[in-house]
């Protein structure tokens, strides 16, 4: 507060700035994750968690998996009671499991997008299809889940009923990625040779991106917006999920860099995973992609390309006017995204029955 | 021991308490430029040196070595910092030690690399803050006799956008995306420069190195896939990548627990 020495305007600033820190003082040991869950399979370091159902799940209902980022946790999709896209898809009556990655440790360095994707997500896909009797499910990948559930969808059609991605990107070559463009000349055998990537590091790199605005900026608008006290713990649930990061097993993100940002291998194809090619066009299911307009980490380009470019006949958008992050916490991304995937659903089971 | 990837980066309290910090410096800055009475010639132009240095001196904090690494030069292993703890590289040449070591050779030349980098990504800084606050002062109007508290988040807005603006014009060049991955390549060759020493100094003392560790876990990995196919195969079920999804029977079959990696 020494700096706050002249003017009224200083004077009045300083007062929010106190009362701002005096809030987020309390708000130091908030909580994360608000739905109740279980662990129901364990793939190396890969857990698969059942949520519990609010109410009875009709017996109908066609199990959902949702595929997160490796890059990220996967609690932000359960970030609190209303801000939850997890709770809001329980509350419609799905029965929803979510793979959550783990820490991979330095003995996973040379685990890669295969092992990912055929064994870890292809383990959770079979273990859930298993527990309901079902030949099929729907499928949701999240960010760069996305990107995974898209390889795995074009390589096991059959046990993906419906495909919903989120934020996914698929162009990495649009003139808005910036993160591509930075990582176009980056030797990735090398990368791969450094071991795990630390999770701060790659963070570090998305903060680079708008560096103003995501480390200074955002903490000035807090500071002196007069925040309440629920405000300022939204806030820390946020910056906590943001700056947990874990890290990175060094073969798959040596990969994702090399396949996917720098040979765009999904737009140009020539992507095998275990010497079977990866297709886009082999995806024939219905395919929902909703997207921000207002990404900065995945442009909306990037995910729009998916449009025209799969083998299904039936292809939704919806882009939403916020960024990536805003996807799942945003008003605009609470109210729209699970309202979107649940009704996109629905018509579709009405028109299956 | 800190490595080139143990990156500062931007730690969450660290930054925060920073933010606060520069949001004051700066309306201080904007407090200075308004013009102290009637007939005052003070403007903005005054703020604009002050305000580029300012920006340029975060820049070059905050982003030493671009995003990709902490600096290498920060962890004991700049040029100056030869010999210290971690990073030795090795007696004098005289004697057995007169003899060649290429690697010594390679992280000098890494460590010159990456000093060089470091200077241009330090040109582009200055560069950004230049036009940042050439940018702010051309559209920040006259400034008011005693900016009001809203009035000062207005002109600090007005410069995030500015300089936003100008880091992104920048960031978007594609020299400086070539200058990015560059830096990430030294970083990362140093990164496994140093732990060629390390391995060096931990088989003089018997113990197994990484490079014997990671030889064994790619042996037991094909072991485990080798495995798992033949379990596949011994109860009649085909192995899971070549199976064609679809059939219930089968797709049970493949969903039994797998070996833990």
């Amino acid at each position: 507060m020494q700096h706050l020495d002249s003017g009224s305007g200083f004077a009045e600033l300083g007062l929010r700035v106190a009362e701002t820190l005096a809030r987020l003082q309390s708000a130091r040991h908030v909580t994360v994750g608000c739905s109740a869950k279980r662990a129901v399979l364990q793939l190396g370091k890969t857990t698969l968690y059942q949520y519990l159902p609010l109410s009875a799940t009709p017996a109908a209902a066609r199990p959902l998996l949702i595929c997160f980022a490796l890059v990220n946790r996967p609690y932000v999709l359960d970030l609190q009671p209303d801000r939850s896209l997890i709770r809001r898809l329980l509350e419609a009556g799905l029965a929803v499991y979510l793979i959550d990655w783990g820490e991979p440790e330095d003995a996973d360095r040379h685990t890669e997008l295969a092992d990912y994707i055929e064994d870890q997500l292809g383990g959770c896909v079979r273990h859930v299809l298993q527990a309901h009797g079902s030949e099929s499910l729907d499928l949701l990948g999240v960010c760069q889940g996305g990107v995974l559930a898209l390889c795995y969808a074009a390589l096991h059609a059959a046990q993906v009923a419906r495909l919903i991605t989120l934020t996914t990107p698929v162009d990495f070559h649009t003139p808005e990625n910036l993160l591509s463009r930075w990582v176009r000349g980056v030797d990735t055998e090398l990368l791969a040779a450094c071991g795990n990537v630390p999770g701060e590091l790659l963070n570090a790199l998305f903060l680079a991106l708008r560096p103003l605005r995501l480390t200074q900026e955002k903490y000035v608008r807090l500071l002196t917006s007069r925040p309440d006290q629920r405000a300022v713990e939204d806030f820390v649930r946020m910056e906590r999920w943001i700056f947990d990061s874990p890290p990175q097993a060094a073969s798959a993100l040596a990969q994702f860099v090399r396949w996917f940002y720098q040979d765009n291998a999904l737009m140009r194809g020539g992507l095998r995973l275990r010497g079977r090619a990866v297709e886009l066009r082999h995806i024939t299911q219905p395919l929902l992609n909703l997207y921000a307009l207002d990404d900065h980490i995945v442009p909306a380009s990037a995910c729009a390309a998916l449009r025209g470019r799969t083998g299904s006949s039936d292809y939704s958008e919806c882009a939403l006017r916020t960024g990536h992050i805003g996807m799942y916490v945003s008003r605009a991304g609470r109210e729209q995204v699970p309202q979107r995937i649940v009704s996109w659903l629905g018509a579709r089971a009405a028109a299956r029955s | 021991m800190e490595t080139p990837f143990s990156t500062g980066g931007f730690g969450s309290q660290e930054t925060y308490a920073a933010s606060a910090q520069r949001f004051f410096e700066l309306l201080r800055g904007f407090g200075a430029a308004a013009p102290a009475g009637a007939g005052s010639a003070r403007d903005w132009s005054q703020l604009s040196g002050p305000l580029a240095a300012q920006f340029e001196h975060w820049l070059r904090l905050s982003q030493s070595a671009g995003p990709w690494f902490g600096s290498p030069l920060s962890a004991g292993m700049g040029p100056g910092a030869a010999g210290a703890a971690g990073w030795s590289f090795g007696p004098l040449p005289v004697g057995a030690a007169a003899v060649e070591r290429p690697e010594a050779q390679r992280v000098w030349e890494l460590l010159t690399r990456l000093a060089q980098l470091q200077s241009r990504l330090a040109v582009y800084w200055g560069e950004v803050a230049r036009v940042a606050a050439q940018r702010f002062v051309a559209r920040a109007g006259a400034p008011p006799a005693a900016p009001s508290a809203e009035e000062s988040l207005r002109l600090y807005q007005q410069w995030v956008e500015c300089a936003e603006e100008a880091y992104a014009e920048t960031a978007r060049s594609e020299d400086f995306a070539r200058l990015q991955s560059e830096l990430a390549n030294v970083s990362a060759a140093l990164l496994v420069e140093q732990r060629r020493h390390a391995e060096s100094l931990v088989r003089a003392f018997g113990l197994p190195t990484r490079s014997e560790v990671d030889s064994l876990y790619a042996r037991l990995k094909e072991l485990d896939r080798r495995l798992n196919e033949l379990a596949e195969r011994a109860t009649g079920a085909t192995p899971a990548r070549a199976k064609p999804a679809g059939a219930k029977r089968r797709a049970r079959a493949a969903s039994r627990p797998r070996r833990g990696r």
